[in-house]
């Protein structure tokens, strides 16, 4: 087991080294989410929304859409391209288990995911003035969140020929994300059945914890009444059971579409 | 935490088994019950042509692929099941693997030099090569690595920019990095210059020589003969024939060639000689269009003789002078080619100094004629 946390970290660090290399993966997980949070923060203008400005509310949930760019649409890229290009056939005929190797591109996910996260913190406290109510759960939900998108990655990877075809693979998610997901508005504004469709998607969750984290009410059952640290964990807790269902499923869906080889023929 | 010694089954003689292994892809099947065993210390040689199963064999012993039927063990081990305990005991050179293009030469050897200092496993140096001394700057046991593939001046070059033989190199270095107890070597020369493939081979004798062992697939039937201590040449997921080269040469017998004076014989008039019908050959022995008997079995060096004794006679009855007249021992390659060819529908085995029977199978000499 440790052997295979030094592995992913030394992947993960070799990652980083790359994407420090490739200006175009730079602008895509670092740029241009910040350029969409700020299209977005411009859309929803002044008015109030869940009890807060609708700028802070669209700012503290943009987590969640951060990670569809930082982790899902560059893990298919660089898992596809990897297979194709026989990478992932070679890192397995070393030492890494697999588990290593993919750990590692979720680790190097989760740092440049964290590095946007940070931005956005300190976007919201020169701008807002706003810092994050609870850390740990911010933290925590950016890990889990890291996690399941890795896995849809995995998946999703699976069903893509090739690196070119990676960006038509990754658009049902994407546009699921940014029409589904609440980031400007709250899940259970929207009529009927979409509302409960809404709620249930991957993104959803985990848009909500990190909005609860951000400005410590409850924007998860709605209003945003201010809530203790503990408040804000259970009031969390449904939808950190809708993120590990959707983990659990990730998971299922990676091992079942996942290939480690080129099809042949 | 490092990883755990292992300890070799007691008894264990053969460092790698593979008893009645099939492999199919769908209704194809790639590998055709293969067995055999590979002792410690010993280089084995799988050769065949293209097709003939030698990958995915070694691809079974890599642990890439679950066998579909028979067994196999490396260090008495499962390669699937317990890949986590053989892998650091393992080096594999693919025939066709990727690298990290945007990574320099000595950031990709520090990076598998590192993965193998995770697991526990001490990373080759120059002794492990018969390398003399280290160079200051990059890492030591990165340079001994570099120096043993040759490729100690491209060390900041990123590995997009080297050619496949520079490349092949690169692979075999990452392979030894963990001074593996067992090597695969999947094509290993494939693309390589002359020098650098004679390179190439004296760091495997070396390896071979500190007690690694090595299963090495290749088309170079010169690298089987110079490097493997006992070798299988497959075909159609079969192997034919296994031994030491001298076994497996001993069956081919020796063989009689001349250049084939076309201007006054037909082929069809040759006689048979011992009992063996001639075989055309194009480029080979003679260095063009030429005959070629093959006499196996028992007291084949006194048959011979007795054959050329027959051959000569039956020419000066003609009056004519066999050129480029020569007895010769079978090679690897006359074995190769036999083996390919058996299983040929046309037994053609190409252009380039091999047989090609005419029909499909050896040509009986017809009637003796004259000035066709």
């Amino acid at each position: 087991m440790r052997t295979d946390v030094l592995h992913a970290i030394r992947l993960a660090r070799i990652d980083l080294t790359l994407v420090s290399r490739n200006t175009t993966v730079l602008f895509n997980v670092l740029l241009l989410p910040l350029l969409m949070a700020w299209l977005y923060t411009q859309a929803v203008g002044a008015e109030k929304i869940d009890g807060v400005a609708g700028r802070l509310f669209v700012l503290a949930g943009l987590p969640g859409v951060l990670l569809v760019f930082a982790v899902f649409v560059n893990l298919v890229n660089s898992f596809t391209a990897r297979r194709e290009e026989l990478v992932l056939k070679r890192l397995r005929a070393s030492q890494p288990s697999g588990p290593a190797i993919l750990g590692g591109g979720a680790l190097g996910a989760l740092v440049l995911y964290l590095a946007q996260v940070a931005l956005l913190a300190v976007w919201m406290r020169r701008a807002e003035g706003v810092t994050p109510a609870n850390v740990p759960m911010l933290v925590t939900v950016a890990v889990l969140g890291v996690a399941l998108f890795c896995l849809l990655a995995a998946a999703f990877s699976g069903l893509t020929p090739n690196a070119e075809l990676a960006q038509v693979t990754v658009l049902p998610v994407l546009l699921l994300v940014l029409v589904g997901a609440p980031i400007a508005f709250p899940a259970d504004t929207l009529p009927g059945v979409l509302g409960h469709v809404a709620a249930l998607l991957p993104a959803t969750p985990i848009v909500e914890i990190a909005r609860t984290a951000f400005l410590g009410g409850d924007h998860i059952s709605g209003g945003g009444e201010a809530l203790s640290t503990g408040g804000q964990w259970v009031a969390a807790l449904p939808s950190f059971a809708i993120l590990l269902a959707w983990i659990a499923v990730a998971g299922l869906l990676a091992r079942w579409l996942f290939r480690w080889e080129p099809r042949h023929g | 935490m490092r990883t755990p010694q292992v300890t070799d089954p007691p008894g264990l003689d053969s460092v790698i088994e593979v008893g009645g292994l099939r492999q199919a892809y769908g209704d194809f099947e790639a590998v055709r019950g293969v067995s055999f065993d590979v002792p410690r210390g010993e280089l084995f040689a799988l050769l065949g042509t293209n097709g003939a199963g030698k990958t995915t064999t070694v691809e079974v012993l890599e642990g890439f692929r679950a066998p579909t039927d028979g067994s196999v063990r490396v260090l008495g081990l499962d390669p699937v099941r317990q890949r986590r305990t053989l892998r650091p005991r393992v080096g594999i050179m693919l025939q066709e693997g990727g690298f990290l293009g945007d990574l320099t030469v000595a950031e990709t050897v520090g990076l598998w030099e590192g993965l193998s200092r995770d697991t526990g496993r001490t990373a080759a140096s120059a002794r492990t090569f018969s390398l003399p001394g280290r160079r200051r700057g990059t890492d030591p046991g990165t340079m001994d690595a570099l120096e043993a593939a040759g490729l100690a001046r491209k060390a900041r070059t990123r590995v997009r920019q080297l050619s496949g033989g520079q490349r092949r190199r690169l692979d075999l270095a990452l392979a030894v990095i963990s001074r593996p107890e067992v090597l695969f070597l999947d094509e290993p020369t494939t693309g390589m210059d002359p020098e650098a493939r004679r390179a190439t081979w004296k760091v495997i004798e070396d390896l071979r020589a500190g007690g690694t062992t090595v299963l090495l697939t290749t088309h170079y039937l010169e690298e089987a003969e110079r490097l493997a201590n006992r070798l299988a040449i497959m075909h159609e997921g079969r192997i034919h024939l296994q031994g030491t080269v001298e076994e497996v040469v001993a069956g081919s017998g020796d063989r009689i060639s001349f250049r084939l004076p076309g201007i006054s014989w037909t082929f069809g008039e040759l006689p048979p000689l011992d009992g063996v019908s001639p075989v055309l050959t194009y480029g080979g022995d003679t260095g063009d269009t030429g005959v070629a008997y093959t006499l196996t079995g028992a007291r084949a060096a006194a048959r011979a003789h007795a054959a050329v004794r027959l051959l000569l006679d039956w020419a000066d009855a003609r009056g004519e002078t066999l050129e480029r007249l020569a007895v010769r021992r079978g090679t690897l390659e006359d074995v190769f080619l036999r083996v390919a060819g058996e299983a040929s529908p046309a037994g053609d085995a190409g252009d380039d100094g091999t047989d090609r029977r005419a029909g499909g199978g050896p040509v009986a000499a017809g009637p003796a004629r004259r000035g066709e």
